[in-house]
Parts: C-alpha cells; sequence; structure tokens
C-alpha cells in the first residue's frame, strides 16, 4: 500500500440536467481492492464508466496525475455482462489487447499463462457460448489482465451468476488479486460481497450519487461470511444505506 | 441424408408426372411446350455437346463470366461502401438519398441505357448484373455495420484498440452474419439478372441468349432445357455461398436456430 493511482476530487455528472453523480471525493492507493457500493441505479456505474474513460465529467478524475480523457488499455473495464466476442475462441478473446502489441509467441505465451490463472486451461478453442457464465467471466477477467492495466475496473461482474458460482468466483478474485497485486475497482449493490472482497468500500448515496462513507475492512483473508466481525461490519453498512 | 433423397426423390415425381400428363391432355403441340419425356432426353444431349448449333456447356461458361464481372464488381464496391456508410455519420447522410432513390429503378430498366452506353458488350451485361446485386450487399453491410453492439466497440477501446483495429477486430467480424446475407441475397438476383441482360444478345452465347434462340426456332424443349439449367446453375451458386457462410460463421452455430 504505496502510492496512490487515482485521485477523484469533486467530480460531478450530469446527463442533460439530471444531476446523476453531485460531488465525490476519493483517491485509490496502488494494489487496493477498492469497492463502490450503492443502491441499484444511484450512478455507481456511470462513476466507472468515467473512471474508464466513456463519459464527460465535471470535475477532476487523475490517474497518476493525469486527467482521463478517454478510455485507454491502463484502466480496463470488464462488464457486467462479459461482452465477450462470440466470432473469436477463448484464447483469441484473450488475446484483443495484446496481439498487435507483442510478438505472436509471446503473446500467445501471455494469454496462455493469464488462463492458466484463472483456470480455463484446455478451453482455448472454444468459442463464448459453449461456456457457462462463470467461465465467461473469467475469460473477461483474463483478457483484461493480459493488458496489465494500472487499475481494473469491475462494474457488478458476477451479479448474474447463481449464489454458488458467485461465492466461489469471489473467493478466486481475492486469489487472483493476491497474485496478480492489481489494483481492482469494483462496483456493486451487495453489501455482503463487498465485505468480503474489499480493502475499503465507498459507500453511495441513491442518485444523485453522493459519497455516505468510506469504510476500512480490516478483516485477515481469506474472510469468513459468519465470521462475528465480518456480520458487524456489514451491519454497519446496512445501517448507513437505510439512512 | 437417405431421408432426403427419399423426399426429393419423390416429389421430384410427382412433379414430373403432373407435367407430362398436363401436356398430353392439355397442350398435345410440340411447339408450344415439351414434356419432361422429350426434355430430358433433349438436356443430356445439349449438356454433352452433341447439338450442333446449342452449346450448353458453352453458354454456362458465358453465363458466369457475366455472372463474375458483375457480382465480384458489386461485392467489392458494394460491401466497401456498406462498411462506410455504416462507419461514418456523414458519408451515411451524403450517399443514403441516392441509394434510395436509384435502389427502386429495376436493373432491366437500366438495360437501354447500358446498351447504348457500353454496345452489346460482355460489360454491358456484366453492368446489368451490378445494378441487380449491388442493393442489396450494399443495404445488408451497412445494416450490419449499424447493428453491431455498441458494448463490443466499448470493449474493444478499453482493451486499447485503435480506430482501424475495431474496424478490422470488431464491426467487420460483428457484421459477417449481416454481410453473407446480402452475398446470398445479390447472387440470387445477379443470376437472374444474367439472363434478362443477355436475352438482347451481348454476345453469341450465354444461356439466357440461347433460351430466346430456342423461342424463335419454336423448340420449347430446348427452352425448357435451358430454363433448368439456368436452376440448377442458380442452386449451385447459393449452395458455394451457403457453404462459405458455414465455414466463416463457425462460431455462430450454436448461437443461432439453423
Amino acid at each position: 500500500m504505496s502510492s496512490e493511482v487515482l485521485r477523484v476530487s469533486n467530480l460531478r455528472k450530469r446527463f442533460n440536467d439530471l444531476l446523476v453523480i453531485d460531488s465525490i471525493s476519493f483517491s485509490i492507493k496502488s494494489g487496493e481492492f477498492f469497492c463502490i457500493l450503492g443502491p441499484s441505479g444511484c450512478g455507481k456505474t456511470t462513476l466507472l464508466r468515467i473512471i474508464a474513460g466513456f463519459e464527460d465529467y465535471e470535475g477532476e478524475v487523475l490517474l497518476k496525475g493525469e486527467k482521463i480523457k478517454k478510455p485507454g488499455p491502463d484502466r480496463v473495464l470488464v462488464f457486467q455482462d462479459y461482452a465477450l466476442f462470440p466470432w473469436r475462441t477463448v484464447i483469441g478473446n484473450v488475446l484483443f489487447g495484446i496481439e498487435s502489441k507483442l510478438q505472436k509467441r509471446e503473446a500467445l505465451k501471455v494469454a496462455e499463462e493469464m488462463l492458466k490463472l484463472v483456470g480455463l486451461e484446455g478451453f482455448e478453442k472454444s468459442y463464448p457460448h459453449e461456456l457457462s457464465g462463470g467461465m465467461k467471466q473469467r475469460v473477461a477477467l483474463a483478457r483484461a489482465l493480459v493488458c496489465d492495466p494500472a487499475i481494473l475496473l469491475m462494474d457488478e461482474p458476477l451479479s448474474a451468476l447463481d449464489a454458488q458460482t458467485r461465492m466461489e468466483m469471489q473467493a478466486e478474485l481475492v486469489k487472483i488479486w493476491q497474485r496478480t497485486k492489481k489494483t481492482i475497482v469494483y462496483v456493486t449493490h451487495s453489501i455482503e460481497e463487498a465485505v468480503f472482497l474489499a480493502d475499503r468500500i465507498l459507500v453511495l448515496s441513491k442518485r444523485p450519487a453522493r459519497a455516505k462513507a468510506l469504510v476500512e475492512v480490516k478483516l485477515e483473508r481469506p474472510r469468513n461470511r459468519f465470521d462475528a466481525k465480518f456480520t458487524e461490519i456489514s451491519q454497519k453498512i446496512y445501517d448507513l444505506l437505510k439512512d | 441424408m437417405k431421408l432426403r433423397i427419399f423426399y426429393v426423390s419423390i416429389s421430384v415425381s410427382i412433379f414430373l408426372i403432373f407435367w407430362e400428363t398436363f401436356y398430353y391432355f392439355f397442350i398435345r403441340d410440340p411447339f408450344l411446350l415439351a414434356p419432361p419425356s422429350k426434355v430430358i432426353p433433349t438436356f443430356v444431349k445439349l449438356i454433352t455437346l452433341q447439338d450442333p448449333s446449342f452449346k450448353m456447356p458453352v453458354d454456362i461458361v458465358f453465363s458466369l463470366y457475366h455472372y463474375a464481372l458483375g457480382f465480384s464488381s458489386a461485392l467489392i464496391i458494394g460491401i466497401s461502401l456498406g462498411l462506410l456508410m455504416g462507419f461514418s455519420r456523414t458519408l451515411e447522410n451524403l450517399l443514403s438519398p441516392i441509394v434510395e432513390l436509384i435502389r427502386p429503378i429495376p436493373p432491366i430498366a437500366w438495360i437501354p441505357i447500358s446498351i447504348l452506353l457500353l454496345k452489346l458488350t460482355h460489360t454491358a451485361a456484366g453492368f446489368i448484373i451490378f445494378i441487380g446485386s449491388f442493393f442489396p450487399i450494399l443495404l445488408n453491410t451497412r445494416h450490419g455495420v449499424a447493428s453491431v453492439e455498441k458494448k463490443f466497440v466499448e470493449v474493444a477501446l478499453t482493451l486499447g484498440a485503435s480506430r482501424f483495429e475495431i474496424l478490422r477486430k470488431v464491426i467487420i467480424p460483428a457484421s459477417m452474419p449481416s454481410i453473407f446475407t446480402g452475398i446470398r441475397v445479390g447472387s440470387g438476383v445477379a443470376w437472374m439478372c444474367v439472363v434478362a441482360a443477355e436475352l438482347f444478345g451481348v454476345s453469341a452465347y450465354g444461356l439466357g441468349y440461347q433460351i430466346e434462340i430456342a423461342r424463335l426456332y419454336h423448340a420449347p424443349e430446348i427452352v425448357i432445357s435451358y430454363m433448368v439449367c439456368i436452376g440448377l446453375v442458380g442452386y449451385a451458386l447459393d449452395n458455394v455461398y451457403k457453404f462459405l457462410a458455414s465455414r466463416f460463421l463457425r462460431w455462430r452455430r450454436g448461437l443461432v436456430v439453423e
């Protein structure tokens, strides 16, 4: 936990006259697992899309001191519905971001290693429609990670999965995060998910989104959902969201 | 497969029997119509080059040549223009009024001007075929590009793709199914236009030309043989594109009802 990677100050966002985000400020440290938690429709996805560079905004959003203006591979966004290219195989999808930047053999090596990391060895030649939801999300994760982004942005990536797969993927994600030491900004509406994953949780209000609190989760990993402290923190966030 | 052959033979036999009886009961004039019992031997004779004046294989080659002239230029211009129009709003706005005005003019209506401009040449036939197949290819390509899902473009952007990479690696593959629809529809129209274009005698060979000559000879068995030939070649062409599509669009297996 050293330097600051991302700084957001006095961020505001309007769609025409509708104010969606109202002066939010926070900063994210390198290697941090940062969750953005808020009720549905509060503007948390918009906040993530701003960091990804897809939306204009008022205020300041700085990546390593530089203002974010457009999308780029230093902040890869993982979409909620995976958005895998259906015309590419698993390995083809993972190669997308690096095939024109690295030599073919090297790119293939990197992609294969990444597939191994997310546990998809042997599925290189499968097409996305042949995979389950959890596997698709792993491909999307591998495709983002090979670009070696400064920040990995994840927009409710596990919300389409069934409860059991979701829990498995959460544990898996923590492992991958620990191994790759990536900075992750993770949007979710599930309190439990946020407490399980995050170092710090930014709790947002209903629209227009305002920062309600910044909760630090100082629990050892792997975390136990049935631990008294886990429930205590969850309860605290639940109360924060309620009023 | 076996079942399919069974169905094909049943349906073809019923059709031939119906045709034969229809001829003997209602027509009975060899100058007006020919029954299958006469058409089939004639067809065999023509396709094996045993007729002194009608050389069917040569006609097939000439017709395919006209088809290739017109259809290949329609492919190149139609697909590239379709991609550009789908990609650039400005081009779309500039070109679509012209397209919408010219498109309703049937290809046959272009025959007089094409003969005046290009005389009775292969190019004149090619031009008619081009007009016929260009629009389905253009419109389907444009539609394909316009309906590429936004999320795919955004994924490409977030993974650091350039504008050109987005075109090559996202827009084109994503529009492939639609482009292939355009190719198949366009090819069908092109083949129909071959017959129309050749009727006017752009060359001394060609399926469309011979069908008209045979009419002047009052030889319906030859006319119908050529009709059969046109149908068979058209069917074969469509199957070529169907095969290519299944090859290129392998990723769609399991996504769509086949």
